[in-house]
């Protein structure tokens, strides 16, 4: 049997995500190391555990409380089956096709359509729809966008985005103390030794003012490669891309986006909520949505697959 | 060198537990998949007494397709094994399917709030079975690759776990091949 397309996008995108997570390792140790050629010892042995201290701190709260601070965050309103039999029969043969629990579900009163799923693993997964988009798709392209949303609990992607914020966070706040110190020219040692490469004194201060910028377009990479995950893992459970090809297709000919349209919650929804022109593909938490149509197009001319 | 020896063998026995673990736990997934896919099977064979009475109300000259359903549904509540489970889900899923085009031709019936919430009911079953199964037959395929591939193949006889029958459909309206003329 010849490996379903689905399978072999699901583990290709995997494999980048690993490899995107390496890299911010990798960009983490060079901003050590650059505090430490700096600086010396002393400054950089306070400073890196104290800059990924804060930054643990702030995430791992977000991570642990998502479902939670989501709500509030977004306004949405849990329901129950009494309020929705429909929307939760559909959600419920996608808990079957995925083997996954049943998650909270929650609505968003907004004009736009839209979905999004949070939690920090998946039995305290959270999934919630605009009032708008359980107006505008049919069943068929209501549970692509479950599966799509299920896919994210399933991939554990609250948590793949909390490393990745973990890490930007602590990169974000170590380069920008330790540029901060260079201005006041404080914080270096006194028995620093002064013989120090000075070409390597010019790597590291080159590389703590582009960490930074490096590490978010790291955290969007990863953000694309698992929106693209969840595409490939959403038709693993449905065997129907063409359900969410067609609910992309209704998205991309809505105009509206979400009111609210803050960052710090941009990454979680299912089609980017900030408008598409005014951020470069390159920091895009999304990959482009006619690039997600064009890869579930592909898959449907597979054709039905097997079991 | 006694110590690399023991550390040797806690490394095999750790990777042993490893492997029989990993087979056993298929084995489970695969029994939960099935318990799903009859909970199922169960929850559409008790939606059909309310259907047939619905449908009667209004369409009382399709007692012959009524009749086909409630046999369907007699055979698919006693079946047992898998291979008889899912012949009779076949035949029952043929019959509804016949039951339902029936209704297009009664309009008051197709309009009633009744029938309306238990056409609901049946399609979301019907989607529900479906998925049970292909959960099911993902979860077979694992196992099966688990049992028949090196190293976990090793350790199929001391787990007691063996390949499984996926779920077949037995329908002749999915297996019949298109007709295809030059």
């Amino acid at each position: 049997m010849a490996e379903n397309n689905f399978r072999a996008l699901q583990s290709a995108n995997k494999g980048k995500t690993y490899f995107l997570l390496a890299s911010m390792g990798l960009l983490t140790w060079l901003v050590a190391y650059a505090a430490l050629t700096y600086f010396g010892v002393g400054t950089a042995s306070t400073m890196v555990p104290f800059a990924v201290g804060i930054a643990l701190i702030g995430v791992w709260g977000s991570y642990y409380g998502s479902d939670k601070l989501v709500l509030t965050m977004t306004g949405a309103k849990l329901i129950t089956r009494e309020d929705a039999p429909e929307l939760f029969n559909v959600i419920e043969e996608v808990v079957i096709a995925s083997g996954l629990p049943m998650p909270k579900v929650a609505i968003v009163e907004d004009s736009a359509p839209n979905a999004f799923a949070t939690g920090r693993n998946p039995e305290h997964a959270l999934i919630a729809f605009t009032t708008r988009i359980l107006e505008v798709m049919d069943r068929d392209e209501l549970q692509g966008v479950i599966a799509h949303e299920m896919s994210h609990v399933a991939n554990r992607d609250t948590l793949v985005s909390a490393v990745a914020a973990t890490t930007a966070g602590a990169i974000a706040i170590l380069s920008d103390f330790l540029t901060r110190m260079m201005w006041f020219g404080g914080g270096r040692d006194r028995d620093r030794d002064n013989s120090a490469n000075p070409l390597a004194l010019v790597f590291s201060l080159v590389i703590l003012i582009l960490a930074p910028i490096a590490a978010i377009l790291l955290k969007s990479a990863i953000s694309r490669k698992r929106e693209a995950l969840a595409d490939a893992t959403a038709v693993s459970f449905t065997r129907n891309p063409a359900g969410l090809r067609k609910a992309l297709e209704v998205l991309a000919a809505d105009t509206t986006v979400v009111r609210q349209k803050s960052n710090a919650v941009a990454h979680i929804w299912i089609e980017s909520p900030l408008d598409g022109s005014s951020v470069s593909k390159l920091f895009s938490t999304h990959p482009p949505i006619q690039e997600r149509i064009a890869t579930l197009k592909a898959m449907e001319s597979l054709g039905p697959t097997g079991n | 060198m006694e110590l690399i020896i023991i550390g040797v063998i806690a490394l095999l026995v750790i990777f042993g537990v490893a492997q029989y673990n990993r087979l056993v736990r298929l084995n489970i997934t695969v029994d939960e998949a099935f318990a799903q896919i009859e909970v199922q099977l169960k929850r559409r064979a008790d939606l059909i007494p309310n259907l047939v009475e619905t449908v009667k109300g209004y369409a009382k000259h399709e007692q012959g397709t009524l009749d086909a359903v409630i046999t369907a549904r007699a055979q698919s509540t006693s079946a047992t094994t898998i291979g008889e489970v899912a012949k009779a889900d076949g035949a029952l899923t043929n019959a509804l399917r016949g039951l339902l085009a029936v209704a297009e031709a009664y309009p008051d019936l197709k309009a009633s709030t009744n029938f309306l919430s238990l056409q609901e009911e049946l399609s979301t079953t019907e989607n529900k079975v479906s998925f049970a199964r292909q959960f099911y037959n993902d979860n077979v395929r694992l196992l099966n690759t688990a049992v028949k591939t090196i190293p976990t193949s090793f350790f199929a006889g001391l787990a007691k776990v063996g390949a499984r029958d996926f779920y077949e459909v037995e329908n002749a309206a999915d297996r019949n091949v298109p007709n295809v003329k030059f």
